[in-house]
């Protein structure tokens, strides 16, 4: 009998240090959660358009909105059929900066990113590869201007690119972004982004 | 036709706006860091045309340490690393060293009508990818992104986004590689 509780004293010990491993293990594999409170917005007094900067662990992002006119021109100037310059307008644009701000290894998947909609609602962002398999169907090589699917930027590095949601004009919505520094992942909120406007009037 | 002088109208206006809106726009420092890259693989060997319809090919440089950019009239940041390229290009022995400035995907007259603009017109070698093969095989993901070669044809550095390239820091590893 006396046995029979030291075992079972054994077993329940075991068992607690093998929940404590399986706890810390599983903490240690989820994203550390930054609150985004080094968030600046910027507007631009003569077109009003707006850029969020961001500057969280070893991770800087900067989202700069972009006019569906500006997003026809650069299509339109690498000979893109009018039907996808129009498609391209279409989306949500933002001019993307990312920098590595640590002295480590910064790393990001845009798969890994979600927006968020004012109804609770989480989607991924449509990634660079998705844009040009889709630009490959209409016949489009061209390659560039959006912002790399995935990078591993050393120190100094950095990088920039068009981020695209599929939201109407003026939509407000949140960026889940995440990231990994030296391997060890991190996810940042940035609340209340708004896409750009159809056109703005400048004036007098 | 008529869609496309629209969209030509579109992009000048547009273009105009965000470069006044890009004047207060806080774009990142550009840094000086080279990233050294700890297994030396071989520099993808490449023939390409510049700007005077002339081939140049990698291969033919070996004995002298490379720079390899590649880049767009399009990429804020290519453009703002463009002069320092230049100053770099001046400051380094031409016997020693040589700068490609590789092109994605546009002609030469673009190109033409960019450097144009420029305060210095660029004194290097700007060659055309035209398909965008070489940055593939380079394993290129974004705009800007460098490459130095060292004498005997293998990638040492790498850097990723607009550098400085006349700082004194880049200067001082492209004089020892040439040391080498």
């Amino acid at each position: 009998m006396q046995y029979k509780n030291h075992r079972n004293r054994s077993c329940s010990r075991a068992l607690m240090l093998f929940s404590l491993i399986m706890y810390s293990l599983i903490l240690a594999s989820l994203p550390a959660v930054v609150q985004a409170n080094t968030v600046s917005v910027h507007e631009d007094e003569t077109t009003g358009l707006l850029t969020w900067t961001v500057d969280d662990e070893g991770f800087r992002i900067e989202l700069i909105q972009l006019l569906p006119d500006f997003v026809r021109a650069i299509y339109a100037k690498h000979d893109f059929p009018p039907a996808e310059v129009e498609r391209a307008a279409g989306y949500c644009v933002f001019g993307t900066i990312l920098k590595n701000t640590s002295d480590g290894i910064m790393s990001y998947r845009v798969a890994d990113w979600r927006y968020r909609t004012a109804d609770g609602e989480e989607y991924p962002v449509k990634t660079k590869t998705q844009w040009l398999d889709e630009w490959k169907k209409a016949g489009i090589t061209f390659s560039w201007t959006l912002l790399p699917d995935q990078g591993d930027f050393e120190v100094g590095d950095w990088q920039q690119g068009f981020t695209t949601v599929k939201l109407p004009r003026e939509t407000e919505f949140d960026l889940i972004y995440r990231w990994q520094l030296d391997g060890k992942p991190y996810e940042g909120v940035l609340e209340n982004l708004k896409c750009a406007p159809e056109s703005i009037e400048l004036g007098e | 036709m008529k869609q496309r002088l629209r969209y030509c109208l579109y992009g000048l206006c547009s273009l105009l706006l965000m470069a006044n809106a890009s004047a207060d726009w806080q774009q990142p420092e550009l840094s000086y860091n080279l990233t050294r890259i700890s297994k030396t693989v071989e520099a993808p060997d490449f023939e390409l045309m510049n700007m005077d319809d002339e081939t140049v090919r990698l291969r033919e440089l070996r004995g002298k340490v490379v720079l390899v950019n590649f880049w767009a009239t399009w990429c804020p940041p290519c453009i703002r690393e463009m002069p320092s390229m230049e100053r770099l290009h001046q400051k380094v022995d031409a016997a020693d060293f040589k700068v490609l400035a590789i092109n994605q995907m546009e002609d030469v007259d673009q190109v033409f009508a960019f450097t144009g603009q420029l305060a210095v017109d660029p004194t290097f070698d700007i060659l055309f990818d035209s398909d965008s093969s070489v940055s593939q095989a380079y394993a290129v993901r974004g705009l800007p992104t460098t490459f130095l070669i060292d004498k005997q044809g293998k990638i040492r550095y790498r850097a990723i986004g607009g550098r400085i390239f006349d700082h004194e820091e880049v200067v001082a590893i492209i004089n020892k590689l040439i040391e080498e």
